[in-house]
């Protein structure tokens, strides 16, 4: 925990967020300087009113004994309503002016990190759950914007203010303005790094007790239905319990340290006070300090509390922001090297080779696929079966740029796929995915998906092809009916078909098709079938099923292999059906 | 608990719909205790900085009127410095008791939405975000907690410490007292009038964050297709123009919630500053009506001391007005849960009675509607009938799916008759099965609590886990990923296959069971069905499968309206 501290004030954690905000250096210094004004302003309108007062007290006992005795009141009072005037507006603008910056500069990251997942493979996504990412997304984020607003800011400005006092005082007593020093500056110290260090192992902890109970959530939610037929429910809730249980240990422990850290606020202020009153009234004495000064020492350093309020509660959790800045560090690590070279595949059916290809993923035993020599031709319709696990899928991941192979070339179209892909490689390469993905947005924008400019004709055209149309034109809000989430409204057939009728609004030179039948009824699939034949002619086309003649097989097969713990076998006589 | 309790669609709300305030009011209530003790020690702290206050002028009106020497002076400066550790505690006191009850709030809070959710079932949450959902159950419900820690005994330290402050200035001078008077009741008005809108808008900002983690949580699932499609740009730009809304409507909310402490900050300024004018003038002798004449350095200085004191209770209180609004945005979404009950999707559903002996399910003339969709099944008479094993046939959408759902009691019929054994228990598998972040161990368990490593071990083997279990480095311990992740769909299915054979119950109902799996994997789920169904377990499958289809004793055929077209009998048995 002191390592992690250590790492945090030395910056390594934070720098590349830093340096993020050292862009907007304007904004921030303004804000702070804002900051700053509302600070001046309160302790200026307490202290000078304190001075007034005893000065006006003075002068009135003077004036009563007769002695002639005169105090200007006009630039006192003056200062003391502009001190109000400036207190309030500064305020509000500053909290305003920061909020602003933080919300733009939340935005800009949130795209930056959606930016970093969008451009990551197969294999570092598959690693992750969806959950864990909306975690990330959000709440890291969140968590960060308190770098600012709250960790560099009020810190640099009480700092300053702690400064700026104990010279003030040290004007008049040194001796002041070193009590200030000495007692405000540790409790400063104590405030920033001792609560944080305090709060830094439950802080860090909170995070993930958070997305733990989030994703068990996710999981009661949507496995309610076998969870409530095996009566399991109850056992699932105790889980979710447990890590509540968890969770409201390190809140409770942490919200025991805020309170900690805000009484040593009114504790070390009020110290302060009492010792600079003792040391003023000691100078008093000896005629060295008068007594409006005296009170305005004493109510200048009870505005302190003020620069000090807020520092225990954004120091103690430091360590979430910590820990959130450390994921989003490693995040950004793990994004693969952006293309240095763009080139562009062919138009056309594309022809695809494979030349010795190994995958081989990090922690298994196995390669999935291993020294695969594929020759397939443009045009070409072929059909590669195998059970579940063969590496179906993962030779489907590779021809779409999805995962780089471990070892051997892939050519498409006479091109050697470098990695990371060509982005042309999206526009000629079509995949359906075994597990479809579908928005939770209406069919028609998952539909345009595919094709952002498609007129409406053009989908009803699709939906036609897999055989959709007649039940969409039936939905009450047709095409801008919505499908739920990842298409929960549609029956896994439908969300299928649907992927297909995406796919179709594209123009691919390599189609390949994972499954392209699965969950649907025989009846359905056979309609659907000359539909499709039609439009795979003239591009070069893989089927991936785990055995053919058994349904309905996809149309026009020239040629069938067979992956077969990772390598790939002709199938010695296909007869196409 | 209730939740444990046998999945019908029962009614589920009978007091009434609730509202947010008074849903608030009484989790407060369930905590009175702790937040009462959080307003004593909080006007504890606030009396002893009174007390320290007048310490202090006392002081300051002792060493500069009557020019006593600081070392005849020491004993108040003891009791000045001996005041602090007191007062701290009690302001410790104040902070940890409202923590506490917040806690305790949030814990019964959440385990309430958690017992309503699993009444609600299944169906009527699956046109739900579940992502959105979880959120919900999280932030919102942590969004509870400035209300009960902060806000409430603020709300109440408000109300008295003001009033405790200037009852000491009535007696040190009447006319500084009046000019705090007249500018606290004020206060609560303006407050009012700008909460008012802050809560509105505070309600949009929480609907926006729920969209804006649903929209979040939609595209990361599906980056694979955005990669596919190559539009990861715009996706990139949707999200940056979904946080930019989320800021535009975040800004308008904060330009009003920060104005009502403007307000507040402004007013506690000025009559800081009238105050300080006041006195002074009046120390000068330039005022010569009221209570002026009378006052002291000692007096001047107390008054002007308590004036920020005399705001300061309502300045915290502004500082924690977000709280409460972010609890009523977040009561209004949560008791929106709350409230929805049976009539969200079928508008009359129709309770079950129970079933005769040795009866498990019996519809007559039932029919299903689902808003906005019409009837999607029926009318359908049918009888279960303990061992068989019935295979639903029909085109995709024909009510396969629905029908499944009515039989395990997710949901009810819109019209028609139906019996239902409330107390049984039924083994339930779809296309998407659960897979818990856990060990096997713990997945499996889900089916049976009890079970042993043994009849784990056997489980598996008969749903053809054996060499998958031989591959994982940890056995059964091994922790497995959401979604399957980790597991081939294939395997994941074979998992809840695994799963059934654990259950004891007797009554299994099978959602597309084979749909996309491996030949495999397909092989050992029909193999494995067909061991249920000699073991005497009743089966109900929705299915295309011929293999499934041969294998049933009765076959029900819907057409794309949800009606029944055929049943195919005894006589087909192959």
């Amino acid at each position: 925990m002191v390592e992690s501290l250590r790492q945090a004030t030395s910056g390594t954690t934070f720098a590349p967020w830093c340096r993020l905000l050292a862009r907007r250096r304007r904004r921030l210094m303004a804000g702070m300087a804002l900051m700053a004004l509302t600070l001046v302003s309160a302790i200026g309108l307490l202290a000078l009113s304190g001075w007034f007062i005893t000065a006006s007290g003075l002068t009135g006992l003077l004036l009563a004994t007769g002695v002639a005795a005169s105090l200007d009141v006009y630039v006192p009072g003056g200062g003391i309503r502009a001190f109000a005037l400036t207190r309030t507006v500064s305020r509000y603008a500053e909290r305003l002016y920061n909020h602003d910056t933080v919300l733009r500069l939340l935005a800009d990251l949130r795209a930056r990190l959606f930016g970093v997942l969008v451009e990551l493979d197969e294999r570092t996504l598959s690693r992750r759950r969806a959950s864990d990412w909306l975690h990330r997304l959000t709440a890291d984020i969140d968590s960060l914007d308190s770098l600012y607003l709250r960790l560099l800011a009020p810190p640099a400005v009480a700092a300053l203010s702690i400064l700026a006092l104990g010279g003030f005082l040290a004007i008049w007593s040194p001796a002041a303005g070193m009590v200030v020093l000495l007692v405000l500056g540790t409790t400063w110290l104590w405030l920033t790094l001792g609560q944080a260090l305090a709060g830094m192992a439950a802080s860090r902890r909170q995070v993930t007790d958070l997305e733990r109970m989030r994703s068990g959530l996710i999981e009661e939610l949507q496995g309610l239905a076998e969870l409530q037929a095996y009566g399991s429910l109850a056992e699932h809730r105790r889980r979710l319990d447990a890590v509540e249980a968890c969770l409201q240990v390190d809140q409770r422990c942490l919200g025991r340290r805020v309170a900690f850290g805000n009484a040593l606020v009114g504790v070390a202020v009020s110290l302060t006070l009492a010792l600079v009153l003792w040391l003023a009234a000691l100078a008093h004495q000896v005629e060295n300090l008068s007594g409006p000064v005296m009170v305005m020492m004493s109510l200048a350093i009870l505005a302190m509390n003020e620069a000090l309020a807020g520092l225990p509660m954004a120091f103690t959790r430091l360590g979430a922001t910590q820990a959130a800045a450390e994921r989003l560090n490693g995040l950004e690590a793990s994004r693969p090297v952006a293309a240095t070279r763009e080139e562009s595949l062919p138009a056309g059916p594309l022809g695809v080779t494979l030349e010795d290809v190994t995958l081989h993923y990090p922690g298994n035993l196995e390669p999935v696929l291993e020294a695969v020599f594929v020759d397939i031709r443009p045009g070409e319709r072929v059909a590669i079966t195998g059970v579940s696990g063969a590496g179906k899928s993962s030779l489907g991941g590779l021809l779409a740029g999805r995962l780089p192979p471990t070892r051997g070339r892939i050519i498409l179209g006479a091109v050697p796929l470098g990695w990371p892909v060509p982005g042309s490689l999206a526009e000629r390469v079509g995949l359906l995915t075994q597990r479809v993905d579908l928005f939770d947005d209406s069919l028609a924008a998952n539909l345009r998906l595919a094709a952002p400019d498609s007129p409406e004709p053009r989908l009803w055209q699709a939906l036609a092809m897999v055989d959709l149309a007649d039940w969409a034109e039936a939905l009450p809000g047709e095409l801008l009916t919505r499908v739920g989430e990842g298409g929960a409204q549609l029956s896994g057939g439908q969300a299928r078909r649907l992927a297909l009728a995406r796919l179709w609004l594209r123009d691919p030179g390599l189609v390949i098709l994972d499954e392209p039948f699965a969950g649907l009824d025989a009846e359905t699939a056979s309609r659907i079938a000359p539909r499709l034949d039609g439009w795979l002619a003239g591009r070069t086309v893989i089927y991936l099923v785990h055995q053919l003649g058994e349904a309905v097989d996809p149309p026009s097969i020239d040629r069938a292999m067979t992956l077969r713990a990772g390598r790939l076998c002709e199938t010695a006589r296909y007869l196409s059906v | 608990m209730r939740a444990t309790t046998e999945p019908v669609a029962e009614p589920i709300d009978t007091q009434g719909s609730l509202s947010p305030r008074p849903w608030l009011v009484s989790l407060a209530a369930g905590e009175r205790r702790l937040l009462g003790l959080a307003t004593l020690s909080g006007l504890a702290a606030g009396t002893l900085t009174v007390v320290q206050m007048g310490l202090l002028a006392w002081l300051l009106a002792q060493l500069l009127v009557a020019e006593r020497p600081p070392s005849d002076l020491w004993p108040a400066f003891i009791a000045l410095v001996a005041v602090l550790p007191i007062r701290a505690l009690a302001q410790w006191g104040q902070e940890v008791a409202g923590l506490e009850a917040s806690l305790r709030i949030r814990r019964r809070a959440r385990a309430a939405l958690l017992d309503h959710l699993a009444l609600l079932g299944p169906v009527r949450l699956a046109s739900r975000h579940s992502a959105s959902l979880a959120n919900q159950l999280v932030e919102q419900v942590e969004a509870l907690d400035g209300y009960f820690a902060r806000f409430l005994p603020q709300l109440r330290l408000a109300v008295a410490l003001p009033l405790v402050i200037l009852a000491v200035v009535v007696w040190l001078d009447w006319l500084a007292a009046l000019f705090l008077l007249l500018s606290a009741p004020l206060i609560p008005l303006f407050m009012a009038l700008v909460g008012m809108g802050a809560e509105r808008l505070n309600r949009d900002q929480f609907s926006a964050m729920a969209r804006l983690s649903g929209h979040f949580i939609d595209r990361v699932r599906g980056i694979t297709t955005l990669q596919l499609f190559g539009r990861a740009r715009d996706a990139t730009a949707e999200v940056h123009a979904a946080a930019d809304d989320y800021r535009l409507l975040s800004m308008k909310t904060l330009r009003l919630a920060f104005l009502s402490s403007a307000v507040l900050e402004f007013f506690s300024s000025v009559a800081i500053a009238v105050v300080a004018i006041y006195v002074g003038f009046g120390l000068l002798g330039y005022i010569t009506y009221g209570p002026s004449a009378e006052l002291s350095l000692f007096s001047g200085l107390l008054v002007l001391l308590l004036a920020p004191e005399f705001f300061q209770p309502l300045r915290s209180l502004s500082q924690h007005y977000h709280d409460r609004a972010a609890a009523l945005g977040a009561a209004d979404g949560l008791v929106a849960l709350l409230n929805e009950g049976r009539d969200s999707l079928h508008p009359e559903a129709i309770p079950p009675e129970p079933a005769s002996d040795g009866e498990i399910v019996s519809l007559s003339g039932v029919t299903v509607e689902h808003l906005g969709r019409g009837q999607v099944l029926g009318p359908i008479d049918l009888e279960v009938i303990p061992g068989e094993m019935l295979v639903l046939t029909g085109p995709s959408g024909a009510g396969k799916s629905t029908l499944l759902q009515l039989l395990a009691g997710f949901i009810g019929p819109s019209s028609g008759q139906w019996r239902r054994s409330t107390q049984m228990r039924f083994a339930w598998m779809d296309q998407r099965p659960l897979l818990i972040l856990g060990s096997l161990t713990e997945n499996l368990r889900l089916a049976d609590p009890e079970a042993s490593e043994i009849r784990m071990r056997h489980a598996l083997s008969r749903a053809g886990l054996d060499d998958v279990l031989s591959a994982l480095p940890e056995g059964l311990e091994t922790q497995l990923g959401e979604r399957g992740l980790g597991l081939s769909a294939g395997q994941a299915q074979r998992l809840a296959l695994a799963r059934i054979f654990l259950s004891a119950s007797p009554l299994v109902l099978l959602d597309e069971p084979t749909a996309s799996l491996d030949e495999d994997s397909e092989a050992w789920i029909i193999r494995g069905l067909s061991e249920l169904a000699e073991e005497g377990r009743t089966l109900v499958i929705a299915t295309h499968h011929p293999a499934l289809m041969a294998m049933a004793d009765r076959r029900l055929e819907l057409d794309e309206g949800g009606r029944l077209v055929a049943v195919t009998g005894e006589s087909d048995r192959g």
